[in-house]
């Protein structure tokens, strides 16, 4: 490999460059605005490959052939500008106008070449820096991305500090494979794992009816400084993906971080601080000396007459959930350059505290980014990130040991009493086997996580002529990261010193997690452009390989020497490995042709192999193509106050790679009397398993109007996914229980619809408005094994669950209940839907005399069922807030109504969760320093003050805590299933930003 | 591209030459355990040992599970659990609920039992091969596989009873459910067999066997352990003569120790398992494991077995039941659990006598138990019915905890007999075949 690349390097350094040109014109791009000087503005003779850039000063000169031509000048947020140039003109000052709804934003296209969103053929949905985290400080990436994608499913699944979200691009794309779509920041591909604390050895969540693991982890694109992303482009289908291959089935998300530009080094600092605070509290039963008899027995007489005779009442849910979490963030940011090099550099420190004292999570990110240029045609870019990330998630969700925050709550009346005493000892709860009191304040759960990301690239011109250009790209990244996940539970703990798991008092788990990721890519890119046809040709074609190593271990000590955190001081020691390794290598190749901007045409292949394969040297191949079609472009268009309508259709395929280690049948080891013994695992191995397929056909069109004031995209699009990496259950007879295979059949069906106004556009008012609408319909259309639950889809029908079921929506959720209303379940019957009907977002910005702006985003998602096992729970102890209401006035409380149910019909689990959510408010004001102090503006160039709030209002019909919710993380299918989870908080903050 | 420059055709194919080596993939093996592929090809002495040790552990497996299931439907103790409302309720079938076929408590058991018979039919297979054995060793690790399948049926057919099992399950594919009478029929035979191996099977096993077969570690004396469990099939088959005659070939002594026998081992050393019984009797309600009322309230006077119960600083409650009593068969995590033992076997045979009709022999066997257990003498009617009556009587408490009750009165059909403590409350006589069996 090294040889070639050299020579392709030397070789590209002494290719002759013709100059050209028989007159230079000279003049300035500004903004048309403001005035002000644009630098870097990218300026093409028309029909050609010649052209070059404005400077610092936003000057440009530019050598012409004789005779009329037409220059280009485009800049990114700016509207692309064609200007006939006369044949005398030697003087040209262009005046750019800013390109508000994005209409011309440059989007990637095949693996190394992009193409304006005018010319594009699929729709891409993208946000920007001032999208994503400006309007308000979002503590992770994936929770910025919620309400602003049209196509994404996003769902957070715990309130827990630190994040944990799960995002569907376009429905359902896979029963039991990696759902999640693929992060690619500056050519890295960036792990997204979830790595489970271990907390189970606590919890025991998956000893009863489920063993999906429920530790709630956090994904690790979390890690990411939301602040440091210049945009996000997000491929949602395979039309789209085709050339990301067998890891793009869920989409691509591709992101680019911020860069310098020549001219004035900018430092910028932000400051917020705020506060986190519960969203929604569930409120509990007011009890009577009767209620506490029937439901705590004697005990709870006795103890609800202590409360009454003195020893008082207590709101517990305040008490655990009722923390107002501070929240600090400082981020600062440095970048400049001239026009050999630009730097970027970036620092974050983010510490937040939850709704639960003790719980919170901080962040702390450092960035430098660095482009330089060699010669004229040679040049280099690196980016390197270091993020350390430490969170505190506490204990909570569903378990089977009493000892979850959440469990115990739910177990909890108002009249017992949990507080410490004036030594800090807690009573036992009389009722449960942990004081959650105790618990929140002795135990510790906290991950922290060392990364580094870093980058580089190579671009070398080979080639430069007036009518074709050859480029060589070679681009690698690394993504490494040490992840530790200490979790302590002292040997005081009520449950620990019980020894209710019967290990011994006392229990430490610790989770360590090494991931060593690195990709590489080497391509060339050919642009051509005939001379008589108006048509442009560009080519692409290259080879890529990634590697994935990851190695997890997971110590659980029991039997602790009190006070001790030290593994060697326990008196038991279990410990689990897990080994992962990954090898992908890819060839590709793209052709593109552009008629004119009136047509364009592009098709292109991958050919995918992976170490994960049954058959490690087979390539599956992915092809791809699509056209558009411009019809504003064409002569006979005479309708100026249309200025875009574009037609599109593409279609194009995608793999999902499987699961590790799906084709090994092996041994799981197990211990006997100090002996070790090998007992086969439950998964039978399937050494023919290949990569899932999608197919997806795209068609929409764009319509753009009055100059840019008002856009409406409009897609249509259907995606078939066959060789489904089914796992299904075995008949457990044969000893194994789980089989994965390729099979089936799951279709997707959506639309989706994105209008984007600039209702007024005045020098004192500016209202930037978007409306996004979307919805999308899964069926399962082949199943060649019979219903089954989905993973993490519930615990069995007697309490609701998912079930994937031929020719039912994948997100069904199938219950037991009673038709004939005898009071026997009947049998077991559709009850809901986890997938909304539809979704929409509305986003408004409103910015006065350039000073004042108000952002707001609001996010309704209508219909969608959760399974609410919190209330159970909470029936089952008799301590729900509405226990003893009569709503339906038939004489029967509502809990005991409830209660009655179970086993009869699993109705009353599933519940509407849809809601109308303001997820960002922000309200900015630019301090005038030019006029109020003219003095400190000289060195402050702005100065920013501003109130913002997350998720401040949530209208929902849903009967817990928020219709955001998970108690099995994200999941390929199943969502919705809450088991008394970390209650959602909602932040509120100021903010204050100056930039030097 | 038609006139692309000669130099960058052969730069690219340059690339693309080496590309074909940057390209490759090594196939490489599972890096997490040992395959089935390998150990069916290379087996060997280590390997096999490994696998025999997998079988004893894993019978482990669900055996929590297991034994609150038969334990809560023949009302000897309830698992409370505030987290999972389906043991007090499925389980005892509280108002309209029903016992479920794709819900935990059958089909974990049920899986972990044929999972074990699968790496029993693994060692088989893999014997064939096995080049470093003697033959008397290949007997041996033979008689043990069979002996542990044909106890792992018999624990799923004590679950589905008239539902059946699959007997027919070490090939890829399992064979048809067969009635309760086949299945019984099937592991009786098996027993046979594998006794038949294991009296060849030389003098010593080729793989240590864990403290709960002390006693019992060579094929000799393993294969009384294997004969007793005959003896219980037997009297399940109802075919007690042979009762008499099995029991003759295992380790019954109606004078020995009533504990001698074979047990489940556990331990909380690393990876091993703990008892999954073992509760705190006082244990708060919320997770708890506590006795049945029933079994304080119907026991003798001086009855010294009532300190397999404990009674609870508070009583506990839980979805309208109350006990006073916490379950204490198992004082610690490292509690073994028995498998079989004399205990058994004596009321084994004294079962045996009184259907044939050897009252005598009989009354003197139940007396055995009784003293042991402080009781007087039996003093009842020396009539098969009351006999029957002490009998089953006699099984409940000293085998309290040990998975038999449901069985006991389920095989002599009073089941009716088992207390409702809500209305609605329902004994189910047996569970239905797991859902993911696709019948």
């Amino acid at each position: 490999m090294r040889f070639p690349l050299l020579l392709c390097i030397v070789a590209g350094m002494f290719l002759a460059f013709p100059a050209w040109g028989q007159r230079l014109v000279e003049g300035t791009v500004v903004d048309a605005r403001s005035g002000a000087p644009l630098p870097g503005v990218s300026i093409v003779l028309k029909g050609t490959m010649q052209g070059t850039t404005t400077d610092v000063d936003g000057r440009f000169s530019i050598n012409l052939p004789p005779g009329p031509q037409v220059l280009i000048f485009s800049f990114v947020g700016y509207r692309t500008q064609e200007i006939a140039v006369g044949p005398e003109v030697t003087r040209l000052d262009v005046r750019l106008e800013e390109d508000v709804l994005g209409l011309e934003e440059v989007v990637v296209t095949g693996l190394a070449t992009s193409v304006r969103r005018s010319n594009l053929a699929h729709a891409v949905a993208t946000v920007n820096a001032a999208e994503l985290a400006e309007v308000t400080a979002q503590p992770t990436l994936d929770a910025a991305l919620s309400g602003k994608v049209t196509g994404a499913y996003i769902s957070a699944y715990s309130g827990a500090p630190g994040g944990g979200l799960s995002i569907k691009l376009r429905g359902i794309s896979t029963i039991n494979g990696n759902a999640q779509p693929l992060f690619v920041v500056d050519g890295v591909l960036i792990d997204n794992s979830q790595i489970q604390s271990g907390v189970d050895a606590v919890t025991n969540a998956t000893g009863g009816g489920s063993g999906v693991a429920q530790d709630n982890p956090v994904n690790r694109i979390a890690d990411l400084n939301p602040e440091d992303i210049e945009s996000i482009e997000i491929l949602k289908g395979a039309s789209a993906a085709a050339l990301y291959g067998a890891r793009a089935s869920n989409g691509v998300v591709i992101i680019r971080t911020k860069r310098g530009r020549p001219g004035q080094t900018i430092v910028r600092v932000r400051q917020e601080i705020g506060f986190n605070e519960i969203a929604k509290r569930l409120g509990t039963r007011t009890f009577t000396a009767e209620t506490a008899l029937a439901f705590f027995g004697p005990k709870g007489l006795e103890e609800f007459q202590a409360a009454l005779n003195g020893r008082g009442f207590y709101d517990y849910e305040d008490l655990l959930y009722g923390n107002r979490g501070l929240l600090y963030r400082t981020s600062l940011s440095i970048s400049g350059g001239n026009e050999r090099t630009q730097f970027f550099a970036s620092g974050l420190l983010h510490n937040e505290e939850g709704i639960v004292k003790r719980t919170g999570y901080d962040k702390y990110s450092l960035r430098l980014n660095l482009s330089h240029r060699l010669t004229d045609r040679i040049q280099l870019e690196t980016t390197t990130n270091y993020i350390r990330t430490a969170t505190r998630r506490g204990l909570t969700g569903n378990d089977n040991s009493g000892t979850t925050f959440g469990i115990s709550l739910a177990a909890t009346p108002n009249f017992v009493y949990l507080l410490p005493d004036e030594n800090g000892i807690y009573p036992d709860h009389p009722f449960n086997s942990a004081n959650p009191l105790q618990t929140a304040a002795l135990m510790k759960n906290e991950e922290s996580v060392n990364r580094f990301i870093g980058s580089g690239r190579l671009r070398v011109n080979l080639l430069q002529r007036a009518r074709q250009a050859l480029q060589f790209i070679l681009e690698g990244g690394v993504d490494y990261y040490n992840l530790e996940n200490d979790a302590r539970f002292p040997v005081e703990l009520q449950f620990e010193r019980l020894n209710v798991d019967g290990r011994g008092p006392g229990t430490l788990i610790l989770r360590q997690a090494n991931t060593f990721n690195t990709n590489w890519r080497a391509l060339f890119v050919h642009t051509w452009t005939p001379g008589t046809l108006d048509l442009t040709l560009t080519s692409q074609g290259g080879l890529t390989g990634a590697n994935f190593d990851q190695n997890q271990l997971l110590f659980v000590a029991d039997g602790l020497v009190p006070g001790q955190q030290n593994l060697d001081q326990a008196s038991t020691i279990d410990r689990e490995q897990t080994r992962q390794f990954q090898r992908d290598r890819s060839f590709f190749f793209q052709e593109e042709a552009n008629w004119a901007d009136r047509l364009i045409l592009t098709v292109g292949l991958r050919g995918d192999k992976s170490s994960i394969n049954g058959d490690v040297r087979r390539f599956f191949l992915y092809p791809k193509a699509s056209v558009a079609l411009n019809l504003h472009q064409f002569n006979f268009w005479r309708w100026p106050v249309i200025d875009q309508l574009k037609l599109r259709l593409a279609w194009g395929q995608t793999g999902n790679i499987a699961g590790f280690g799906i084709k090994y049948t092996s041994f799981d080891p197990t211990v006997i009397g100090g002996q070790a013994g090998s007992i086969i695992s439950r998964r039978r191995g399937f050494d023919r398993v290949k990569p899932e397929r999608q197919t997806e056909l795209e068609g929409g069109f764009d319509l753009s109007l009055f100059h840019g004031r008002a856009a409406l995209e409009f897609t249509l699009y259907r995606k078939v996914i066959t060789d489904l990496l089914l796992q299904r259950e075995v008949e457990p007879s044969t000893g194994f229980g789980l089989e994965t295979f390729n099979g089936g059949e799951l279709e997707n069906v959506g639309l989706e619809i994105g209008l984007s106004l600039v209702p007024v556009d005045r020098p004192g008012l500016r209202w930037i408005s978007q409306i996004r609408f979307w919805t999308n319909r899964a069926t399962v259309t082949r199943l060649p094994v019979p219903p089954f639950r989905a993973l993490g889809g519930g615990f069995g029908a007697t309490l609701g669950e998912i079930r994937i079921e031929e020719g039912q929506s994948p997100t069904q959720i199938v219950g037991i209940d009673d038709i004939d209303g005898d009071g026997r379940p009947d049998g077991v019957f559709k009850l809901g839907d986890v997938a909304p009907k539809f979704q929409l977002s509305f986003s408004n910005e409103w910015s006065i005399a350039d000073r004042l702006t108000l952002s707001v985003l609001a996010h309704w998602k209508y219909g969608g069922d959760n399974l609410n096992l919190t209330m159970l729970l909470f029936d089952l102890f008799g301590t729900t807030a509405d226990f003893d209401r009569d709503d339906d006035g038939d004489g029967i409380p509502n809990g005991i109504e409830r209660v009655n149910l179970l086993g009869v019909s699993a109705r009353p689990f599933v519940q509407n969760a849809s809601y109308f959510r303001i997820r960002e408010i922000g309200l900015y004001y630019d301090v005038p320093l030019e006029r109020l102090w003219p003095t400190l503006h000289r060195t402050v160039r702005r100065l920013r003050v501003g109130l913002s709030a997350r998720n401040p209002i949530t209208i929902t019909p849903y009967k817990s805590y928020d219709p955001e919710v998970n108690n099995f993380g994200t999941q390929p299918v199943a969502d919705g299933v809450e088991v008394t989870p970390y209650p959602a908080y909602r932040t509120f903050l100021f903010y204050l930003g100056f930039e030097l | 591209m038609k006139r692309l420059p000669g130099y960058l055709s052969v730069l690219m194919l340059c690339l693309l030459a080496s590309g074909c080596d940057l390209l490759s993939i090594d196939n490489r093996p599972d890096p997490n355990g040992p395959s089935l592929e390998d150990l069916l090809q290379n087996p060997t002495r280590a390997k096999l040992a490994n696998l025999a040790i997998g079988i004893e552990s894993a019978s482990r497996f669900e055996l929590g599970i297991y034994l609150i299931d038969v334990g809560m439907i023949g009302r000897e103790y309830w698992r409370f659990s505030s987290a999972d409302p389906r043991f007090t309720g499925d389980l005892l079938g509280k108002g309209t609920a029903v016992l479920d076929n794709n819900t935990f408590y059958i089909t974990r058991p049920w899986g972990a039992r044929y999972r074990v018979v699968r790496n029993a039919y693994i060692l088989l297979e893999a014997l064939a091969n096995a080049a470093d054995l003697s033959e008397a060793e290949k007997k041996a690790l033979a008689g043990f596989a069979k002996t542990f399948i044909a106890y792992q049926l018999l624990l799923n057919l004590n679950l589905t009873y008239d539902n059946g099992i699959r007997i027919d399950v070490s090939g890829p594919e399992p064979g048809p459910i067969v009635s309760r009478d086949e299945a019984l029929r099937f592991i009786a035979n098996l027993l046979d067999e594998a006794a038949q191996d294991l009296a060849a099977g030389g003098s010593a096993f080729p793989f240590p066997l864990s403290s709960g077969f002390a006693g019992f570690d060579t094929p000799a004396a393993f294969r009384r352990f294997n004969r007793a469990l005959a003896a219980r099939v037997a009297a399940y088959r109802e075919q007690f003569d042979q009762v008499l005659t099995l029991l003759n070939e295992s380790f019954y002594d109606p004078t020995g120790d009533l504990r001698t026998g074979v047990y489940h081992s556990f331990s909380a050393a690393s990876g091993d398992l703990v008892n999954p019984l073992f509760f705190d009797p006082n244990a708060p309600a919320g997770d708890a494991l506590v006795a049945h009322p029933s079994f304080a309230a119907d026991a003798e006077p001086g009855d010294q077995r009532l300190s397999k119960v404990v009674l609870r600083d508070e009583p506990a409650s839980l979805d309208g039941l109350t006990s006073n009593y916490g379950v204490y068969v198992y004082p610690s995590a490292n509690a073994p659990i028995p498998i079989i033992r004399n205990a058994e076997l004596i009321l084994l045979a004294a079962e045996a006598h009184i259907q044939l009709g050897n009252f005598d022999t009989a009354v003197s066997l139940l007396n055995r138990i009784r003293n042991a257990a402080g009781l007087p003498d039996y003093a009842g009617p020396l009539t098969r019915e009351a006999l029957l009556d002490e009998m089953l009587h006699q099984r409940r408490y000293e085998l309290y905890g040990e998975g038999h009750r449901w069985i006991d009165l389920r095989r002599y059909n009073r089941l009716d007999a088992l207390p409702i403590d809500r209305p609605g409350d329902d004994v189910w006589r047996q569970f239905p075949i797991p859902a993911t069996e696709n019948l």
